[in-house]
């Protein structure tokens, strides 16, 4: 069971005791009447033949409270696309897949980028965004629900409590982040607990006090995929398309909205999905890229609030991050201990010293170029640009599904 | 035996010599056509270059023509739909032509037939292309103003209008083209005044009290003595 503290500036909402799961659908089945809900499932076609869909899939077809779910099937041929609707078929709500690429998506892509608004490399941030302005272009959920698609250990419970904050009429938040252990035999989540954790509090202690850092350092699991908000953020959100996605959203709900509106959630006692290798050696794959996507993903949103980064803060960040990762990993090394966790403190070092260098080339990446990838546009401005781009989109979706 | 002969290869002769006559105006068609198409695909290609030099994709984007089409489940680039149809105008053209060259009474009234009707199908398209673009500023112009008025109804009043200028709009389009002429006019005609009328009555019968009181209010003050002058003048 977890305890019952508030840490932050952000408000967490504790799996206390062993609420009823009955209780959550039923309240939220009632909610759903005046705040209908979306359910947002970026997914590529391997994870259909992987273990987590088809067990995503069959949870799904006992939830009753959603409004509509979307889709968006990334590396999939037409063939594999109709199997995947073939599957989905067995879920009672209504269900609509996002082909990203079949020849109408395709020509909605176009459409923006010839219009100058790059929707970004294929990959989950693209694939997000665009189900978002489908679910914006039909106009029937208040709600936006998103987890991964690769999840072994998925429980509609899950989604009962990622949805519960944002749809409740008296709770009054806009944006919900779930949060779980990563815990197994061992602790997973290196990334988080290894490199944006100690990052987030050497940026502290090198630039002081900053609402930017303290809004990061109150969550705690910032990399989580999972996520619901209000379609009105959905709206007004710029979102990343590479893998600083989840850091870079977190900016930008701290940007539009106070922190007495976002919450995050325990959602899952225990979460396993597919992990990523460090390739501490190539920066161009694997969790390095992550980690040097995420350190520029900070560092530029930083510098947009004010932030004066130089070439030797850079050089301190580097000695007092170091020292910072050091002394978590003896926290957690003691952890594990506690809870007889495997714990492999060589690997963890070694993950430490590959982050070292992730920070150095996002610093070097960010001195040489502050501006950096744009962020994919919010729907605000995409349908300033295109006023019939909803309609466009909507169209293109439908006409795949028939 | 010779006459038998004779019988049969004089027919054949005389297909022969008719083939042999006809054989240069086939071959004139046949050059036509192939000149033609190709013609047609470098004028398709110089098109569709001049229009993504001056962005025409971007500006139909902007304008809702690239919309209207993908609600024609048209996933194509506006720019290369433009060709597309300066492509087959221009081959249907040479292939009314090359058949021309064929000199055969029949497919020449066809042929002056088509190249007569052009004219409509050209006025046509303009109409439908002005009018398009008329409509979509109408209806802007009616849904800024009744917004910006604090009606909620805003977006179904700018719809209306969208719609019933379109009706119209494809009524003098099909009569352009003559198309069912008369059926289209009818149709037209009731369907309109059916509007009309309906909206006549629909104001007329729900404003009966409010012009009553303008007209009674209107009569009221121009019977209502005038207050005396209190004021001294110098």
């Amino acid at each position: 069971m977890s305890d019952f503290f508030q840490s932050g500036i952000i408000t967490t909402l504790h799996q206390l005791g062993q609420p009823s799961l009955e209780r959550l659908e039923s309240e939220l089945a009632g909610f759903a009447k005046t705040r209908p809900i979306a359910l947002v499932l970026p997914a590529l076609y391997s994870e259909f033949e992987g273990p987590a869909m088809p067990g995503i899939v069959q949870e799904l077809t006992k939830v009753k409270y959603l409004n509509e779910v979307v889709l968006a099937l990334d590396q999939a041929t037409e063939e594999q696309f109709q199997r995947v609707r073939g599957i989905m078929s067995v879920i009672p709500t209504e269900v609509k897949i996002v082909h990203n690429k079949g020849k109408r998506i395709a020509e909605v892509y176009e459409t923006l980028t010839r219009n100058g608004l790059d929707a970004g490399p294929q990959g989950k941030g693209r694939s997000a965004w665009l189900s978002y302005g489908y679910v914006l272009a039909r106009g029937k959920s208040d709600v936006i629900a998103l987890h991964d698609c690769d999840i072994i250990t998925y429980s509609r419970t899950l989604l009962a409590r990622l949805c519960y904050p944002i749809a409740s009429p008296t709770l009054n938040y806009v944006f919900c982040k779930g949060y779980y252990s990563r815990v197994t035999d061992k602790m997973n989540g290196r990334v988080t607990r290894l490199l944006v954790t100690p990052l987030v509090r050497s940026l502290q202690q090198l630039t002081g006090e900053h609402g930017f850092l303290t809004f990061l350092d109150s969550f705690r699991y910032p990399l989580a995929g999972e996520f619901s908000m209000s379609t009105e953020l959905a709206r007004i959100n710029r979102i990343p398309s590479d893998w600083g996605l989840e850091v870079g959203s977190l900016a930008e709900v701290y940007r539009n909205y106070s922190p007495h509106r976002v919450c995050q959630v325990d959602i899952a006692a225990t979460y396993e999905h597919k992990h990523q290798q460090l390739s501490a050696e190539d920066a161009q794959k694997g969790l390095m890229k992550m980690a040097v996507d995420i350190c520029k993903s900070i560092f530029r949103t930083l510098a947009s609030d004010g932030v004066v980064f130089s070439e030797s803060m850079f050089r301190s960040l580097s000695v007092t991050y170091l020292r910072q990762a050091e002394d978590t990993l003896l926290k957690y090394e003691s952890d594990a201990k506690i809870n007889a966790l495997d714990f492999d403190r060589h690997e963890e070092a070694k993950a430490v010293e590959a982050f070292t260098r992730a920070i150095a080339m996002a610093a070097q990446a960010f001195l040489e170029n502050p501006m950096g990838t744009p962020l994919i546009p919010n729907w605000n401005r995409v349908s300033a640009a295109i006023p019939g781009i909803f309609d466009m989109l909507r169209k293109a979706v439908d006409e795949d599904n028939k | 035996m010779t006459d038998f002969l004779n019988l049969i290869l004089e027919p054949l002769q005389e297909v022969f010599l008719k083939f042999q006559d006809f054989l240069p105006n086939l071959l004139a068609m046949l050059v036509i056509l192939l000149l033609g198409i190709l013609l047609a695909k470098l004028l398709r290609f110089i098109l569709v270059k001049f229009l993504h030099a001056i962005e025409f994709d971007n500006w139909s984007d902007r304008m809702g023509f690239t919309a209207l089409m993908r609600k024609g489940d048209l996933w194509v680039k506006p720019s290369a739909v433009i060709g597309g149809v300066v492509f087959w105008i221009l081959v249907i053209v040479t292939l009314m032509a090359g058949l021309g060259a064929l000199n055969v009474a029949a497919i020449d009234t066809l042929v002056a037939q088509f190249f007569n009707y052009l004219p409509r199908v050209f006025s046509a398209a303009i109409i439908l292309a002005v009018g398009y673009l008329f409509t979509s500023f109408i209806s802007r112009a009616v849904l800024i103003a009744v917004a910006n008025g604090g009606y909620h109804y805003a977006r179904l009043l700018a719809e209306a209008m969208r719609v019933l200028l379109m009706l119209m709009i494809l009524a003098m389009v099909m009569e352009q083209l003559q198309i069912a002429t008369g059926i289209v006019l009818a149709a037209f005609s009731i369907l309109f005044g059916g509007i009309v009328i309906a909206l006549a009555i629909a104001f007329g019968v729900g404003g009966i009290d409010t012009a009553r009181r303008i007209v009674e209010q209107q009569f009221a003050e121009e019977e209502a003595p005038k207050p005396p002058d209190d004021i001294e003048h110098l």
